[in-house]
């Protein structure tokens, strides 16, 4: 293995690194950092690359040890963090006008309901207990196989199924009981509400109707509308995507928002 | 009086009876890892989502931590319990002044494990108590089972 071929691998990686990494910290920041140190690491620990395991899977070994150490000393986000950021945003007027700035200047400042989607996911699934937040990004997002997963997070294969299944269900239940999308019983309607603000021309009821999620909602099959909701995540890059600017604006104000929270609550 | 009932590992509860106390007892064969089951044994607030006859379980299961738990079968009653022992993938017990549970998980070396369920409740009052606790054995038999379910369907798990 030569430093060239690494720094390929590495270029060829750094998309996918930096947008698991984003969704696992929330943090554009600490997901900047982390790609660049992990690259760091790779090239340090170079020698002791045996190849086995692909190149790709040694840099999200590196990249998620990093972001453990990071997020370890870390609360977990509480299920209903949009209801909380929420009431925050709103008392904020500050957050609105750059939000709006973002929305009429920016080349990546559309706004789009599925981008908000995997916004929302990514910020729910910071209540998960780490494991599993990192399992189901690794394997529903980012398709590593189980045992890739067990090689990245130094575990059995059983206890990344475990984590796997735990992560799942408990996202299902979460969004069955918020996401007015695809659950009668939703009491979140933030993709609708801000559609209306972002795209006061738009009919919202038809553009969410363009989402295979929602067209499905009425089946009430929770498994297959969270492969859905998932197969939403993966098309979208969120440093890349149309939305990215506004959605990231949004991100760190909600990671903000949360970290005062917690330290509020730990008073 | 003893009442014994089939196999105990095909999962159906055994209740043995004396003067001063019941011990009933289940076992039943998993075919998961028992890292598996063990982790479904002892992470507390996901205890409803798999076990029927669990409504819910406060605090966290690890020695000496004490647990709030509250049973279908006895529905108005919290039951205050102690984490007595704690060796992972092996045996669990917690309990109170009547009596402890047991759980252990014996590796049969094929992908499988035999999961076992005791509880043995008595002293010198257990007469004048004993007739106004219900029996244990339906609920042994759906908690053993709820278990080898879940764990078998994310051993199943692609």
């Amino acid at each position: 293995m030569t430093v060239e071929l690494l720094n390929q691998e590495f270029e060829n990686n750094r998309g996918n690194l930096k947008s698991f990494l984003v969704r696992i910290t929330a943090s554009v920041a600490d997901a900047e950092d982390i790609a660049q140190d992990t690259y760091i690491k790779a090239v340090e620990k170079l020698s002791s690359f045996r190849g086995e395991s692909t190149l790709k899977t040694w840099f999200f070994t590196i990249a998620s040890n990093l972001a453990k150490d990071n997020l370890r000393a870390q609360k977990r986000w509480t299920e209903n963090v949009t209801d909380i950021t929420k009431a925050a945003a709103l008392a904020d007027k500050q957050f609105f006008q750059e939000a709006m700035n973002i929305r009429m200047t920016s080349t990546q400042g559309q706004f789009e309901a599925k981008e908000h989607i995997a916004f929302c996911f990514t910020c729910i699934s910071k209540s998960l207990p780490l494991e599993q937040q990192l399992c189901l990004f690794l394997k529903e997002v980012y398709e590593f196989k189980v045992s890739e997963i067990a090689t990245i997070l130094d575990t059995t294969e059983a206890m990344v199924k475990y984590y796997l299944h735990t992560g799942r269900s408990k996202m299902m239940g979460i969004f069955d009981g918020r996401c007015a999308l695809i659950s009668k019983n939703g009491v979140c309607h933030q993709c609708s509400e801000l559609n209306g603000i972002f795209n006061p021309k738009q009919n919202t009821q038809q553009e969410l109707m363009k989402i295979e999620m929602v067209k499905e909602a009425e089946k009430g099959d929770k498994e297959h509308l969270f492969d859905l909701r998932m197969e939403v995540l993966r098309g979208i890059d969120p440093f890349k995507s149309s939305a990215a600017e506004l959605q990231l604006h949004h991100l760190e104000h909600n990671r903000m928002v949360m970290e005062k929270y917690e330290r509020k609550n730990a008073d | 009086m003893i009442t014994t009932s089939a196999k105990a590992q095909t999962g159906k509860a055994v209740t043995v009876k004396t003067t001063f106390s019941r011990e009933t007892s289940v076992s039943i064969d998993i075919k998961a890892d028992a890292s598996i089951v063990w982790a479904l044994l002892t992470k507390a607030s996901d205890y409803p989502r798999w076990n029927s006859t669990v409504t819910s379980i406060e605090g966290t299961i690890a020695l000496d931590q004490k647990i709030l738990l509250k049973s279908k079968l006895d529905a108005k009653r919290t039951f205050k319990l102690k984490v007595k022992e704690f060796e992972p993938e092996k045996k669990l017990v917690w309990g109170d002044g009547q009596g402890n549970r047991v759980y252990t998980i014996t590796n049969k070396g094929n992908g499988e494990v035999t999961f076992s369920m005791t509880e043995k409740i008595g002293g010198l009052m257990f007469p004048l108590y004993g007739g106004m606790i219900p029996s244990f054995d339906q609920s042994f038999e759906q908690f053993a089972s709820d278990l080898k379910k879940e764990s078998e369907t994310i051993m199943n798990a692609k």
